[in-house]
Order: C-alpha cells, then structure tokens, then sequence
C-alpha cells in the first residue's frame, strides 16, 4: 500500500466537516427520497397482502406471483374484501379459515412460529457478545503464548 | 448391454474407491510411501468405472435404450438431441451419477497435482477421505438410487421424456453440472482439512495448498447459482429469479458459509489465528452440500426442484452426520494445537473487518438453514404445518444484506493490525462522496424508497472503494513497468472485481424488487397496453405442433417494434400446459411478456401478463463479473520467491517454515500409528 503511513492519531478539524457535510447531504436526500407514504390504494394494499400468502397449487411462489387460478381467485378474493373495508388482519384470518395456516408465507409472531423470528436474534446477540468478549480478552493479554514455531511463520507471512 | 455397462462400471469404481481406502491405510499404518502411491493410483479406476457409467448412460439416452427405468422415465424419441443428453441429470439418480463423475475428476486431478507428494501423510490422508466420499456415492448408485434398474416386464415403446420445465431452455444443460463443480469441488479442502486435523498439522500449509481449489469451487459454484436463477427467470415464467425455494437455499448455504471462508483464512494466513473458525467454516460448508442434496432430494421438503420420493434420505442423513460428528471430534482431540497465538488489536484494522463479515455471513446462513427448515422443526414440535417464506427472508436478511455492502465499502480501506482517523479519513473520503453523489442524483432522478435509496448508496460506496484498490494497484503495476492490467491479477485485486460484481447484482437485486410493476391485460387482437412506460401491442396467436410437444404463442409487439413470442405448450406426458416466457432484454429494463390466458370458444381475446422491472440484465453480467473475478484472483501471481514457505512440500530440506514449528512434526502421528 503506498499511503500505509500512519497519519496522526486524530483526524484534523477540517476532515470532521468534510464527514459531517456528507451525513447532512445523505439524510437531506433520503429523508427526501423517502417519498410520500400516503394511504396505499385498494389495488396496492391488495397486492401487498397477496405476497404473503401461499399460492395453494403451485410450489413456493406467492398468489401475488403465480399465474395458477387458484392465485387468480385469491388475488379477487382479497381485492373484494378490501374493497369492502376489511382490515389485513381480517383479510388474513379469513384466509387461514378457508385453507390452512400454512396458506402464510410469512410466520406468525406467536406459538410456535415465535421461534423462527427470535432466534436468530439470539445467534445475532450471542455472536456479537462473543466477538466483544474475545477483543477484550485479547486486548488483556495481547501476546499470550507466542509459540517460537509459530512466531517464524507470523514473521514469515508479515516479511512477505 | 448399456445397463450392464453402467453397473459394470459403478461396481469398479465402488471397490476401486474401498480397495484404494484399504491400501492407502495399510500404507498409513506401515509408513509404507510404495503402498501410499499404490493407493492413490486406484483415483484413475474410480475415473474409469465414473466414466464407463456416464458413457453408458447417455448412450442409453442417445440410442433410446428405454429397457432402462431411468431412460424411460426421462427420455423420449421425440426429445430434441440436447435435452436428451441432459436428460441424465434431470431427476435423482442421473443427477448422482453426474455428481459422481465430477468428484472422481477432482480427485484425479488431485492425485495427480499432488503426484511428487504421494508419500506424504497429509496427502494420503487427504486422497483417503476423498476416496471415502467417492464410496459413498457409488455405493448410493449401488444401492438405493441405482440408475440402472432395468425395467421389469415389457419394454416401453417410448419414454416420457424430461420434466416439461428441464426441455425448454438450453441453460438445463450448463446449471446443474456448473453447479455441481461448485458442489463437490468443496471436497478437496475438506478432503486437506480432514488430513490436516489427522497429522496434527494443523499449520497453514494445507490452507495454501487448498486455496485455489476452493476459489476454483467457490467461483463455480457462484456461476452456477448466478445460472440457476437466470434459467428460473426464463422459464417458470413468474417473472421472478429468486423465491427462497428450499433448492434454491440449499445451493446458497454452502456459498454463504464458503465466501465466509475465502475471507476469513486470509486472517489465518496473515494471522495465524481463526484455526478452529476456519475449519469449521470448511467443514460446514462440505457437510451443507450434503445436506443440502438431503433436504431437496428426499421428499422431506417441498421444491420446485424436489424429484420423486426417494429412499436415498437416510443414506444421505447418516453421511451427513458422520461428517459432522467426525470432524467435531478431530476439531476436539486437536484443541490443543489448534489454539491461535496472538491477538486482534483493534476492531478498527482488516482482520477486525473479517471477523464482522464472518458474523454477517453466520447470521445470514443462519437465517437461511433456519427459515428452510423451520416447519420441519415446528411440525416436529406441535404438529403444525406452517410456510416460511419470501417474506420472511427478506425482512430477516436485508438488514444482514446491508451490513455487507457496508462492509464490502470500508473492509478494503483498512489496515492490518489497526487503523488511523487520518488514514480512513484519506482512504474512504472520495467513496462517500460517491456514494452521497449517487443518492442525491437517485432522489433528483425521481426514485423513491428508503431501501432501495440505501441499497444504491452503499452499492455506489463498495464499488468505489473498490475501484480505488484497482487503480492504485494498476498505478503500482505501471510504476513497476508491467502492464496496468496487471494491476487486476492476484487475490487482492481479483477480490475486487468480485466486490464489483456483486455490487452490480445488489443494485439490479434492489431495483428489480422495488420498482418491478407487473400487470395482466386482456387484449383483442391490434388491442395496445401500457405499462411502465412500454406499450405492448397484441397482435394474435399462433399453433405450432412440434414433435415433442405443441406450442400455442402469442405475438406481441414491444414498443411498435419487435414481436415477442409468449407461449403456453403443451407436452404430451403433463397434465398442465407449461407457460413460457417472453422477454425483452434491455439494460436499463427488461419487458417480460407471459401468455397467461389463449383465447377460447369464439373469444379472441387473450390475457398478457406484463412484467416491467428495472436492470435485471445487470444480475447476469454481476453474475459474469464475479466468475471473472474469481478467474483472476486465482490467477497465479509474480512469485516474490520460488517456493512460498509455507507451502513447500513436507520434506524437511525444502520446507523451511515447517521444520522449526514445535507442535508442527512432519511425519504424522494419527490414530494408525
């Protein structure tokens, strides 16, 4: 690398508002960009509650994806039952009671389900709970037991 | 006669691949170096007995020898010539036996990359294990996934004929073997990592030795993956490429626990550290392979691509388990040698920035094993079946997704050992302003959305930063009077353009998924729709018979231009007319076109589904970028020495590095000694 000099160890005064200037640029933008929620139309809500359900006769793809007609009569279903006013979460159970739960795409966040959504929350946390108790271990004892062996091949790989 | 051939030569290479096993542990226990190299020498009988069955094989598809079950259930007499060949591997059996013949061409490649070696223990060890795989699966061919069952009772004047979805695009003949030499390629380094934990050396010798076999894997299997969803575009007609179908995961979790690897044995390398991590990745990801082709290919999961029931899953189970639990315990008995001097000092430095990649990677191929065997486990628990799906693994990895476009921005910028304010502050300032630039010119452009906004601002910060490396190492090639496309040659550098590569299918991933509108049309003839800016005019249909099956198309003039064909075929042997899809490619969008409805009675109006989505050209050519890059990574670089320390071969003379290593003996002292 032909810039490995270490600089100094704070950045100077000018750098900080060459960073703050690009944050305040980003979040102007995005908070932009964002655009305009709004309340979604009958079709769009429609089609968004689609994507989470099963298509029942083909594998693996959503009512809102699949051509079967079983997805078409789905897709009118909850169309018309948008239309007529009811909430997602109404929309959803009807469709729970004429097929079977497993008609979701997306699990539920209770029972059983509850699981596939915590979990790898708590692989996350535990993995970075390792990772801040290995660097604090490691900045401890940061030379612990350099074998001579092993030392050669470090010097070995960094003289390379 | 083919039949006989095929079993003739399973059976050769089974007893082959025992026979080699026994001599190569024979050798082992004796320290003999003439048995060792007797032992390896069986790879080329495994490679003939592999060679014999697929020659078979496929002259039973070719002569339509429909005697065999195999050929009558996949091929037929009217199934034009490339489909027949690829009939082979379009169902269980075949696509074992495919399986099969690219492992048995790995290890003779081996055998003979290593030939000067083969006394030395940790290639024996090495060529034993892959022997042990190599026994595995022609003993499944033995037993019971036998591809060349004859067929009891009269023999079928013809044959159904493949899947209707496996003979209607080319691209069936290149992803399924192109993914498979991602596959089994990962035996190799498992094959060394087995051989490393059995000698007890457990240095970095292996890993070097190891590390283009990987990359050669990695980079196939990427390509093949990258294939399969440009063949799920083409063909299932959804207009999507991607839907987290349980094959689809299956080939994505041992690339994810894979490209965890090709970086963190770079902190190895360098560090000597991560011993017990790296293994683990490499074992994962071998015994994710095999699980994978359990999960799909025992009917305990349904797919798209799950084959016929078959009684191959306790076979592949017990395999699975078996390389598992041997590994965790060589990993255990090794402890000792295999725990890392040294530390990180800062989480600020390069290594600091491959250990968060490896959680990123962890968490995602968690996510993704988890998800795809979720209602496994919850039907295990209560009975319940429930989906997980697209949903679900959208909302748990685009946080995951995000995290390693940031990382894949900053990773290259750091410094080993650890980093200064200054030095970030010059490395990473002019990608920001790319990436600010990008964001604020999406915004102007008229493009909404947080996520997508963000996917294109991170995209524009990763491929920036990328590119700075490439340039200055160009600059560094020019100053060194060589070419400046030398600049792009060598790990580093082919590691860009790798970055760059999926920067791209990011991108096109993002806008694909944000900005995709997707409408269906009744149309009569001359009748114009628009849609996302396109108009799209019917102009009527078409019957075609052909010899394998009959082809009702749609015309459909895109933008007053060309005319498109969508069409609905049907096959003689399937229930259900197969919808295909057609699609006009463009850089900046592609135009899918689908024949949802044919006209019928005394209607002329047909239903055209329309699909509008931004860039999805670019997944394919991020795709090709990455296959590149690899290509050139793993190109062979200006050797700054003849021999790498550390990779000589385990003659004390010639390997500097491991003589004077303590706990590093070269003579191996496993359990046969």
């Amino acid at each position: 690398m032909p810039e490995a000099a270490p600089g100094p160890a704070r950045p100077a005064r000018s750098h900080l508002w060459a960073w703050a200037l690009i944050a305040l640029v980003l979040a102007g933008a995005l908070a932009l960009g964002r655009g305009d929620p709004g309340p979604p139309s009958d079709a769009q809500r429609a089609h968004d509650i689609a994507t989470e359900i099963r298509c029942p006769t083909c594998r693996g793809l959503s009512a809102a994806d699949s051509d079967a007609p079983s997805s078409q009569a789905i897709r009118d279903e909850i169309l018309r039952r948008v239309q007529a006013g009811q909430t997602d979460g109404q929309i959803r159970g009807y469709l729970v009671s004429r097929y079977t739960i497993d008609i979701l795409l997306e699990p539920q966040r209770h029972g059983v389900a509850v699981l596939v959504w915590a979990l790898p929350i708590v692989a996350g946390i535990a993995a970075l709970g390792g990772l801040i108790l290995a660097f604090r271990r490691w900045r401890a004892h940061p030379g612990v037991a350099v074998s001579a062996g092993d030392q050669a091949l470090v010097d070995e790989a960094l003289r390379r | 006669m083919n039949a006989a051939l095929g079993t003739a030569g399973v059976a050769l290479a089974l007893s082959a691949a025992v026979l080699g096993m026994v001599t190569l542990a024979v050798g082992l226990r004796r320290g003999d170096p003439r048995l060792l190299s007797a032992g390896q020498r069986y790879v080329w009988l495994i490679l003939g007995g592999a060679v014999l069955s697929v020659v078979a094989m496929e002259a039973a598809f070719i002569g339509h020898d429909f005697a065999l079950k195999y050929v009558a259930d996949n091929g037929s007499r009217e199934t034009p010539f490339l489909y027949t060949v690829s009939g082979m591997w379009s169902a269980l059996e075949g696509s074992i036996l495919l399986w099969s013949l690219i492992l048995a061409g790995y290890l003779a490649v081996m055998v003979r990359h290593f030939r000067a070696r083969a006394g030395d223990h940790l290639v024996a060890w090495a060529t034993l294990t892959g022997f042990a795989v190599a026994a595995f699966f022609f003993g499944l061919m033995a037993g019971p996934a036998n591809p060349f069952k004859v067929i009891s009772g009269v023999v079928p004047a013809d044959g159904q004929g493949p899947n209707p979805l496996l003979q209607n695009h080319p691209l069936v003949a290149f992803h399924p073997p192109i993914l498979y030499m991602g596959f089994v390629g990962f035996t190799i380094p498992f094959a060394f990592a087995i051989a490393a934990l059995v000698t007890g050396r457990v240095g970095e010798g292996w890993l070097v030795e190891t590390r283009r076999w990987t990359l050669f894997a990695w980079g196939f299997l990427t390509v093949g993956i990258v294939l399969g969803a440009w063949w799920s575009y083409e063909v299932l007609g959804w207009g999507g490429y991607w839907a987290w179908d349980p094959v689809e995961n299956a080939s994505f979790l041992p690339w994810l626990t894979a490209t965890a690897y090709i970086h963190s044995v770079m902190v190895q390398e360098r560090r000597g550290m991560l011993r017990v991590w790296n293994l683990s990745l490499l074992v994962s990801t071998f015994a994710l392979t095999i699980l994978g082709t359990f999960l799909t290919r025992s009917g305990v999961l349904d797919s798209v691509h799950a084959f016929s029931e078959s009684n191959i899953g306790p076979a592949l189970l017990g395999f699975f388990a078996l390389v598992v639990g041997v590994s965790i315990a060589l990993i255990g008995w090794r402890g000792d040698r295999l725990r890392s001097p040294g530390a990180i000092d800062s989480p600020l430095s390069r290594e600091g920035a491959f250990l968060a990649n490896n959680v990123a990677f962890g968490a995602f191929a968690f996510v993704v094993l988890l998800g795809t065997v979720f209602p496994l486990i919850a039907e295990a628990i209560n009975g319940d079946r429930l989906s997980v799906g697209a949903p679900y693994f959208d909302t748990m990895t685009a946080p995951v997704g995000f995290t390693l476009l940031f990382l894949m921005a900053v990773a290259p910028a750091l410094p080993w050992r650890k980093a200064s304010g200054e030095l970030l502050h010059r490395r990473l300032l002019w990608p920001a302003w790319a990436a600010t630039v990008t964001v604020v010119a999406c915004v102007a452009a008229g493009l909404r959305g947080l996520a997508p906004l963000i996917a294109f601002g991170l995209g524009a910060f990763a491929a920036a930063a990328a590119v700075r490396q490439l340039l200055l190492s160009a600059r560094a090639a020019r100053r060194q009077g060589s070419p400046a496309w030398r600049g792009l040659l060598g790990r580093a550098n082919g590691g860009m353009v790798v970055h760059i590569g999926v920067v791209v299918i990011a991108v096109a991933f993002a806008a694909s998924h944000s900005y995709g509108q997707r409408h269906e049309f009744r149309l009569d003839p001359g009748q114009t729709a628009h849609l996302g800016g396109h108009s799209i005019t019917y102009l009527g249909t078409t019957t075609v018979q052909h010899a394998n099956k009959k082809t009702l198309s749609a015309r459909v003039r895109v933008d007053g231009g060309q005319v498109y064909e969508p069409a609905l075929q049907q096959f003689p042997f399937a229930s259900q007319a197969i919808g295909s899809p057609s699609v006009r490619v463009g850089i900046l969008d592609d135009v899918y076109l689908t024949l949802v409805a044919a006209p019928e009675g005394d209607t002329t109006a047909a239903v055209v589904g329309i699909n509008v989505q931004p860039l999805i050209a670019w997944l394919w050519i991020g795709g090709g970028l990455m296959g590149f890059g690899t290509f050139l990574a793993a190109w062979p670089g200006r050797r700054r020495r003849p021999t790498e320390p550390s990779s000589a071969p385990a003659v004390p003379t010639v390997e500097p590095s491991m003589a004077p290593v303590a706990d590093d003996p070269p003579v191996a002292v496993g359990p046969h000694a």
